[in-house]
């Protein structure tokens, strides 16, 4: 390597600039070799696998799973640790160049046009808009990248310019006059240092490299407006919405970012909220040991808190907890960076006027991210528990009802209190003196809110056994169906009822409903054997062992408390040792007052699903149609392993369902199972149908930002051997859609001076999608609003067609999409995701949650899972 | 110096670096005098005023200096972090930075606690070193002037010969700097002390110090509590000539909204922890080991005195699903008793706005389940996660 290509290999590797490689259409760090074995674990994507957006267990908002990143907040480049954004990368994988169908064109036609408006904003630059790009090397070198920055910004040459400087990679809007620029600075010591500016490249505005640096721009500009970054997202403390009931409070901001669309350039932002918790982890500890006593306190410690990235109350500084060093105490020393020696009780004192109220405590260990990538030396910083507070919410307290129904409560917005932000954000940029200026100096024009049209598809007719209903609300047609039979139901006639020796009277009550209720569906359900036993969940479990044989149809067990032991053991159990459909109900639930009939009623429903019944149906003009939903979650205990669901339809009516899951390590990343299953779907229409499916189309959920490469070259091939290897002659034709429910576009319609959500069924797949003239980033994708908001504002679900052999129209694609967000069982009515992507996701949950072990094959055919 | 760091690598002539050492020398005055006013001249990087911000005691900072510029760098290290929200100061703060000459004359540096001149004498030439004492003694005219210069007496232990940087206009020996010193004290009625830092190696000490210090104390007159005491609007001529740059205020428990959530927050967490013993009391009978006191387990911060008074106050008590606290319970815990010196009466009126009291307002109701062992059952009935 030449002396010049090591500096520019240098630069790469800390910089975005290495995006600059993405224009050969593959991800620069990834291998390109066609065939990549199924461990080799793409080392770019190390981060992928920790968002939040891989873990299928999130359902609830980003903004209350804000990641809080440790980076510094000045705003350069190498934040993110010098790696290239993940969501970036997948702008740069092309999918649309080789669907022919859509080429030309991949824009619907069927539907209602209306207006709508985004949370979008246009950018607009000069057309012959160049950035230039620099790298400066010092002499002597220096270590701190925040010297090197004052250093370079106090020049004279470059005070009026407008830059942007990560400590070594410069852009720049205006050129500077020659190739190589030499300066000399001083430090505060005396000490000149020769800075040498040399071009590296110009770009143009289309270049992914120039998004990032409007990004950066953007990011500053918000800081400007007195926001705090913390992660990604910008926030204003001083308008805090405050919950002390759970000890948090929530900053309102934004989730921005700047990209390019179909057409143009726009900037995008997003209401967030930052929730932060008002509990320091020292007070989190008491709280552990409290609960689990002394004999584990240790180890439920490191098991809660190891990975937790946390916020010290003195420095504004975040840092993830690598350890924790419970030989040390607050009373003894450590070496300052002068090497004198302090208690850290002192240190504390002195430096930041803090008594310590526990001498006991251990220290958090954090490993410092060198900044400088060729030091090797690992750094570590000591941190006192009762000086940090915990950042976002835990997996334990996103479970808990209360809390999340508070912070819903705060955080939900309607559309129009959502415009109203939006507004007033788009005119503090505008109206800002520092933020216009900046915006001068760069040569950028801060546009108007976006507008385009969408399209609202015809709504669907539901189909019962002996009706047709048309619901006169998609969002929930419970009412519509009421005394309609359902398709089908298997008669129930040998099961049986486990309940506490307290709640005969409620079970009694309960099941007389249940058998009134079935009867009017058309489900028989015949009386049960009742077993009674004592309060506690090792009861339960040894009546399922003493009383469950093959032969019982379901068990259902009537659970005094929502105590996981009690649903874990029972879910186990009947799901892989002893496979028989179970139900679970709650004591309180069933005495809810005045809900009983709906009660029972969903119950008889999820029950007539649990042995293989159908509910209902939407017309499905294609025939011979397999869809497939697939979807991957974290294992709750184990962090190391996922859970991969998937679930076919195994008939043309798309009523009937083949569900498979299997638990395989994080490193593998990427199902790995999918010809399996997808041969075992395969095999299971053709027993129902004595034929194959002509067209498969899967909906794949799950996918993190920056896997869309990956599944293109592993996924998709697995899927497409299977459907070949299926038939000899001709094979089932594939399609491959990504589907994404966390996306940061939002679409509103203009009613009478107010904006509300737009109608169910709307599908947007112009100017707020992906581009499409530029070649090399060519998505064939679109949005489609299929789930109602009660209060809040829609978020559209993202549809990516990544592989298309079937060559349906793009109208085709839109309306088979929002016909599978029908079919939920669970729920009468539209869902945010096509059904079989629920179905993964709710089976992906109950195992990763509840079973941790693969439930057993001889329940694949029915939806036991609901 | 943010966090503290596990590394040591370079050698110093000072430990710790003799900048450090005037900090130092600066926040122990501080720390002995509870200043609450205080003005570092010629602030340069901001470093000072950054350290000065943690005392609990100093309520109003502000900088002067003739290159400060906006934006640039001290802004973030001076503005409130994301932890100055959560925990709250006591009292109020505000950062000012202002852009102009120290010897300027501006009403807005008058009435001070304290003024900071570190190492910016020498950087004066001889017209504004002149004004310089009748500005700072005699205009501003703080309780206390701390003045620090190189001491050039120490100057041959260094390999340079001439002065410590470029900019210095003089550098003064002992006697020197003690001379001015003596007649400005002596003008405008102050008493002067003569200090140091930087302690001269083994075998020279008859150098003195490196950087030579001299704190100023204000002679008292006789009611001079009343006129700190004065706005200082009535008492000065209003005259600015320094350009603000740069002001920030910092969230305190002196602002009402900051105090109630305070408040509020601590209770909470004094009510969940009474709730998770209560809630595990019967487990703990079945043979649980009871943690043992001063091992490495946190104990909330208490002492022994204050859990005994804990226990005996009224007992938290539950009825069906809800769990209550007496706030006489309530204000045994240390931290909840500060906040509201000790008042139920204030107790019951701000916690009345944040949580939920019982009927007669004698305690704080809260839902007794317990969110660790709580889970949402989607099973029934909980439509499918439609909203985000």
């Amino acid at each position: 390597m030449s002396g010049r290509a090591r500096v520019r290999a240098r630069g790469l590797a800390r910089s975005p600039s290495a995006a600059e490689a993405g224009r050969t259409c593959a991800p620069p760090s990834r291998s390109r070799s066609p065939s990549p074995s199924p461990t080799s674990v793409d080392t770019g994507n190390n981060e992928a696998s920790s968002t939040s957006s891989f873990v299928g267990t999130s359902r609830m908002s980003q903004s209350c799973q804000d990641v809080v990143s440790s980076g510094d907040t000045g705003c350069t480049f190498t934040e993110r640790g010098g790696k290239i954004r993940q969501d970036f990368k997948d702008l740069s994988v092309c999918t649309r160049e080789k669907l022919a169908h859509v080429r030309d064109c991949k824009r619907g036609s069927s539907g209602v046009p209306v207006k709508l408006v985004a949370n979008l904003f246009s950018l607009d630059l000069p057309l012959d808009w160049q950035l230039y790009q620099y790298h400066v090397a010092y002499v002597p070198d220096i270590e701190s990248r925040r010297l090197r920055i004052a250093l370079l910004y106090s020049h004279k040459a470059l005070s009026n310019k407008a830059k942007a400087f990560d400590g070594a990679i410069l852009f720049l809007s205006q050129k500077l006059e020659a190739k190589v620029t030499e300066l000399s600075s001083e430090t505060s010591r005396g000490n000149t240092v020769k800075m040498t500016i040399t071009l590296t490249g110009e770009l143009p505005a289309s270049s992914p490299v120039c998004t990032q640096v409007f990004s950066i721009i953007f990011r500053k500009i918000l800081k400007k407006l007195a926001m705090y970054q913390i992660g990604r997202n910008f926030y204003k403390p001083s308008e805090p919405v405050e919950i002390p009931q759970h000890k948090l409070s929530l900053w309102p901001g934004f989730a921005i970012s700047v990209s390019q669309f179909e057409s143009r350039l726009l900037f995008t932002a997003d209401v967030s909220y930052k929730v932060l918790r008002n509990e320091t982890v020292l007070e989190f500890m008491a709280g552990i040991c409290q609960e689990t006593g002394m004999s584990c306190f240790t180890q439920m410690c490191e098991k809660q808190l190891l990975g937790l990235v946390v916020l010290t109350r003195y420095n504004n500084k975040t840092y993830r907890i690598d350890d924790i060093d419970w030989s040390v105490k607050p009373t003894h020393t450590f070496r300052k960076k002068d090497g004198t020696e302090v208690t850290y009780v002192d240190y504390y004192k002195q430096q930041y006027d803090i008594t310590l109220s526990d001498l006991n405590q251990p220290v958090l260990v954090s490993l410092l991210k060198s900044k400088r990538n060729d030091s090797t030396e690992a750094r570590v910083a000591h941190l006192i528990p009762e000086l940090c507070f915990l950042t976002g919410l835990t997996r334990q307290a996103t479970t808990d009802f209360q809390l999340m129904k508070a912070v819903a409560g705060e955080t939900r917005l309607s559309p129009m209190g959502r415009q109203q932000r939006l507004a007033r954000l788009a005119d503090d940029i505008q109206r800002n003196k520092d933020a216009r200026f900046e915006l001068e100096s760069w040569g950028l024009h801060f546009g108007c809110q976006m507008s385009l049209t969408g399209r609202v598809l015809p709504s669907e007719k539901i189909l019962m056994q002996d009706h047709v209903c048309q619901p006169g609300s998609a969002a929930e047609w419970s009412k519509d169906m009421r005394n309609c039979k359902i398709l089908s139901a298997q008669s129930l006639n040998k099961w049986l009822i486990i309940c506490s020796n307290r709640d005969e009277k409620v079970t009694e009550d309960f099941l007389h409903c249940l058998r009134r209720v079935g009867s009017s569906m058309g489900f028989n359900v015949d009386y049960p054997k009742i077993i009674k036993v004592q309060e506690n969940p090792a009861a339960f479990l040894s009546a399922l062992q003493r009383h469950v044989d093959p032969n019982v149809q379901l068990v259902m067990c009537i659970l005094p408390s929502n105590q996981k032991s009690y649903y874990d053991s029972i879910k186990k159990y009947l799901s892989s040792v002893c496979p028989v459909p179970s139900q679970c109900a709650l004591t309180r639930t069933l005495n809810k007052q005045g809900m009983v009939m709906s009660i029972a009623t969903k119950i008889a429903m999820q029950m007539a699903c649990k042995l293989g019944g159908e509910l209902w149906a939407v017309e499905i003009p294609l025939k011979s149609l397999m869809v497939v939903g697939i979807d991957v979650c974290k294992d709750e205990f184990n962090k190391g392993m996922v859970v991969v669901g998937f679930v076919a339809s195994i008939n043309p009516g798309i009523t009937r369902w083949f569900s498979r899951c299997i638990l395989q390590r994080t490193t593998t990343d990427v199902a790995d199972c999918l010809k399996v299953f997808m041969t075992g779907a395969l095999n299971r229409w053709h027993r129902h149908n004595c034929s194959l499916p002509a067209r498969v189309v899967v909906y794949r959920d799950g996918v993190g930002d920056g896997q869309l490469q990956t599944l293109l070259e592993y996924e998709v091939p697995q899927l497409l051997s299977s459907v070949t290897e299926a038939s000899s002659n001709t094979s089932a034709k594939l399609s491959v859609i990504v589907v994404r429910k966390k996306c940061t576009p939002r679409f509103f319609t203009e009613m009478n001076r107010s904006v509300q959500n737009p109608p169910l069924g709307t599908v947007v797949d112009s100017e707020a999608t992906r581009p499409e003239w530029q070649v090399l980033f060519e998505k064939y994708d679109f949005y489609l609003i299929s789930q109602a908001a009660g209060q809040g504002t829609v978020t559209p679900t993202h549809y990516n067609v990544i592989y298309d052999d079937n060559g349906l129209k793009p109208d085709h694609m839109q309306r088979l999409t929002f016909k599978l967000c029908h079919l939920y069982y669970n729920w009468p009515g539209l869902i945010s995701i096509p059904a079989p992507c629920q179905y993964a996701h709710k089976l992906t949950f109950l195992v990763a949650q509840n079973i941790h072990k693969e439930p057993s094959l001889e329940l694949a055919n029915s939806l036991f899972y609901l | 110096m943010d966090h503290c760091e596990v590394l040591s690598k370079k050698v110093i002539e000072f430990k710790p670096p003799v900048y450090e050492q005037r900090y130092y020398f600066v926040k122990n005055l501080v720390n002995q005098h509870g200043h609450k006013k205080i003005a570092d001249l010629g602030f340069g990087d901001a470093t000072l005023l950054w350290m000065l911000k943690y005392h609990r005691c100093v309520q109003y900072l502000v900088g002067v200096d003739i290159a400060a510029k906006p934006f640039e760098w001290g802004g973030g290290r001076l503005s409130p972090g994301v932890g100055s929200y959560i925990i709250p100061r006591e009292l109020d703060l505000t950062i000012t930075l202002y852009r102009g000459s120290a010897v300027q004359k501006d009403s807005r540096l008058c009435g001070f606690d304290l003024i900071t001149c570190i190492e910016l004498i020498e950087h004066l030439d001889s017209e504004d070193l002149a004004k310089f004492p009748e500005v700072v003694f005699g205009y501003f005219s703080p309780g206390m002037v701390v003045i620090s210069t190189p001491n050039s007496e120490f100057n041959p232990l260094f390999p340079a010969s001439t002065f410590r940087d470029p900019d210095h206009r003089f550098e003064w020996n002992r006697k020197q700097f003690q001379m001015w010193a003596l007649d400005v004290a002596k003008l405008y009625h102050y008493s002067v002390e003569f200090s140091g830092v930087g302690d001269p190696p083994a075998g020279a000490e008859h150098v003195g110090y490196c950087t030579q210090i001299g704190v100023f104390q204000k002679n008292r007159a006789k009611p001079t509590e009343s006129s700190i005491s004065e706005p200082e609007e009535h008492v000065y001529e209003v005259v600015s000539f320094l350009w603000e740059v740069y002001t920030t205020s910092y969230p305190s428990l002196q602002q009402s909204k900051y105090f109630r959530f305070t408040l509020s927050i601590e209770a909470v967490k004094s009510i969940d922890l009474m709730k998770s013993r209560f809630l595990r009391g019967p487990r703990r009978k079945e043979g649980d080991r009871v943690v043992p006191l001063g091992s490495c387990t946190p104990q909330d911060g208490l002492t022994e005195a204050q859990r005994a008074e804990i226990e005996q106050s009224p007992k938290p008590y539950s009825v069906g699903e809800k769990f209550y606290v007496p706030l006489e319970r309530l204000l045994a815990y240390p931290k909840v008793n500060l906040l509201v010196a000790g008042s139920t009466e204030k107790l019951r009126t701000v916690l009345a706005e944040g949580l939920r009291l019982n009927g007669d307002q004698t305690a704080v109701q809260v839902e007794l389940v317990d969110y660790r062992t709580q889970r949402l059952f989607d099973e029934h009935l909980v439509s499918p996660a439609l909203e985000s």
